[in-house]
């Protein structure tokens, strides 16, 4: 039980960096695109990775962002719930994790079909769909899997859910 | 069933799954796949999976990640210390003293920052202590601040505009373009709140500050170069026309991180904060434009949004009375909802009435619309129960929520008088975007 807490763990952890280093290839895409673009060195398909990029940081670190609290959520009736909390909480994991699980089975789905028709992008790249819709099946599952993994603990042991921010503190 | 009540069940699961506390993204995604089971439109899986894949690969969202990072890397540094040290030689002999270290603190700062909340923390880290030091009112302080930081918002960056351009497809450079007038009108506008203060309370002035000489000023201002550089970087290269918004940000990101090191608070540590830190803000906004790309599918087969604007153009009411009516409907929904989740929800619906004649004869287009929704969304952030700003600053000063939106209640009242200027002079949002040279 505890190898497998820790083997969870250690898989949302690495999904929040595998996200971040995305980010960062984000970066070095849009700085060599400028670059090619003043020194007339051509870098086709520049848009479409940093897109591929920018979906790949995304999904892989939905996992993480949940287990850290990030994703919003209106909690004013939640938060008056009092000792019946619980029940709030066991609603809303399930129906996330009932909406998850079936975009990760549709996710991976249509990524095992691209890849049997051998889809492949309509831009320049013409990189084949199959290759960066992987972090889209993979990200979902991932968080699919959190969010189950948080319902049982809710359901089974002490543990409330993550204190995830109301939709009021995303301060933007 | 008719349409009709398959339309309220729609509208009621909606409410139902927000307001139970379901995580938004999710919700969305929720409601709109009940949606086109409801109005049976075909395969929910396959729908949803493309939206959610075009919307997170999409390129103009790329800006988002960037500008986040931009912010949380100058969040961890000493600029809030700097810009304080650099701007109050120059405000310390304006009648209303250093109060205006605030509202130009948070212009410039909202200048390299794309959220409100960052603006207020920053400039708020060093000001409000300050400010208190000298004797300066707390009421005015707290006022100031909680109005100014919405500048943050409205002067490029913005992440709410960069939410709104992707939602409805249009160019982020000119939205962020037509930001800066009415920002800087606004910001006028506060300041001369702070010099009316000025003149009507003169018991409530602090001592005066100490004289400081013009050479002395000059050599002060040497602080504030770092960011002014940074601003000139961000705006000036979209505005140049050398850069679209996505670059401006990576020269942000990459302009932040030279700043850091320059200053020595550039660790390891920091910049692996930073970069976690965006990447989680990220992926939650990034989630909540998926299952709103969903839901807007979704809302098209209820056939609400064009019913809504059908109805709302066969009443014949003059646009005035329109947007009048949609600021009231921001502000309640920015009453439960943050400004981003607000625009992404209302856009579908909203859309295809701003798009009608009757709005374009009056000069505003989806342009403007934005800028109307910013300052909208943004009164409801300093207006009780529930108005992000008014947290911040509780956190900040341990006054009750309750003070603090008494102090932030005439700055309210500005933003009100500023939708009245924005609807008397579209202009001020839509002259520089249309005027923008050679965009890349």
């Amino acid at each position: 039980m505890r190898t497998l807490r820790k083997v969870l763990d250690t898989i949302y952890l690495a999904g929040g960096v595998l996200g971040a280093l995305f980010l960062i290839c984000i970066l070095v895409i849009i700085c060599a695109q400028m670059i090619s673009r003043w020194s007339g060195v051509s870098f086709p398909g520049s848009t479409n990775y940093a897109g591929y990029c920018m979906a790949a940081s995304t999904f892989f670190a939905l996992a993480y962002a949940l287990n850290a609290g990030a994703h919003i959520r209106v909690s004013l009736f939640l938060s008056r719930m009092g000792r019946f909390r619980r029940f709030g909480e066991v609603w809303c994991y399930s129906i996330a994790a009932l909406t998850m699980t079936f975009f990760s089975w549709h996710a991976l789905s249509r990524n095992l079909q691209t890849r049997k028709f051998n889809f492949v992008s309509q831009g320049l790249d013409a990189t084949p769909l199959w290759i960066p819709e992987i972090s889209m099946t993979v990200g979902s599952a991932i968080l699919a899997v959190a969010l189950w993994d948080q319902l049982l603990r809710i359901v089974f042991t002490d543990h409330m859910g993550v204190a995830s921010r109301d939709s009021m503190e995303i301060g933007d | 069933m008719d349409h009709f009540s398959l339309t309220i069940i729609f509208l009621f699961v909606l409410f139902l799954l927000l307001g139970s506390g379901v995580w938004i993204g999710l919700a969305l995604m929720g409601v709109a796949a009940v949606g086109i089971v409801l109005f049976d439109k075909g395969f929910v899986g396959a729908n949803l999976t493309d939206k959610a894949w075009d919307s997170a690969s999409n390129w103009t969202l790329t800006a988002l990640p960037l500008f986040i990072w931009m912010g949380e890397i100058l969040f961890r540094t000493r600029l809030s210390e700097d810009m304080f040290r650099g701007l109050s030689p120059w405000m310390a002999r304006l009648p209303g003293g250093l109060l205006h270290t605030n509202v130009v603190g948070c212009t410039i700062f909202a200048a390299v920052s794309g959220s409100s909340a960052a603006t207020l923390t920053t400039v708020g880290k060093m000001s409000i202590p300050e400010l208190r030091r000298r004797g300066y009112p707390e009421f005015m302080t707290i006022g100031t601040l909680a109005g100014s930081a919405t500048l943050g918002l409205m002067i490029p960056p913005s992440l709410t505009l960069i939410v709104y351009g992707v939602t409805i497809n249009e160019s982020i450079t000119q939205l962020f373009m037509a930001g800066i007038l009415p920002g800087l009108v606004l910001a006028a506008m506060f300041m001369l709140y702070v010099a009316c203060w000025y003149f009507l309370r003169p018991g409530q002035r602090p001592r005066a500050e100490p004289v400081i000489g013009f050479r002395e000023k000059l050599a002060n201002s040497r602080f504030l170069i770092p960011v002014i550089c940074l601003v000139l970087l961000v705006i000036g290269s979209m505005y140049a026309g050398f850069a679209t918004a996505t670059e401006a940000a990576a020269f942000g990101v990459l302009g932040a991180l030279v700043l850091a090191a320059a200053q020595g608070s550039l660790t390891w540590s920091t910049f692996k904060e930073s970069l976690l830190g965006a990447t989680r803000t990220s992926a939650m906004i990034a989630l909540i434009l998926m299952g709103a790309a969903f839901l807007s599918l979704s809302m098209g087969f209820t056939g609400l949004p064009r019913a809504l604007a059908e109805w709302i153009s066969t009443l014949g009411l003059p646009p005035t009375v329109l947007i009048a009516a949609l600021m009231i409907f921001y502000i309640v929904i920015g009453m439960f909802l943050d400004g981003i989740s607000a625009v992404v929800l209302t856009m579908a619906v909203v859309e295809p009435m701003v798009r009608t004649a009757a709005f374009a004869d009056l000069g505003f287009d989806m342009i403007w619309f934005g800028i109307f929704v910013v300052v909208v969304v943004e009164m409801a952030q300093i207006t009780p129960p529930v108005g992000f700003n008014l947290f911040v600053l509780q956190g900040m000063t341990s006054h009750e929520i309750g003070y603090i939106s008494r102090t932030a209640a005439p700055m309210f009242l500005i933003m009100i008088v500023m939708v009245g200027v924005l609807v008397l002079f579209p202009e001020l949002a839509t002259w520089l975007p249309e005027n923008l040279r050679n965009q890349p």
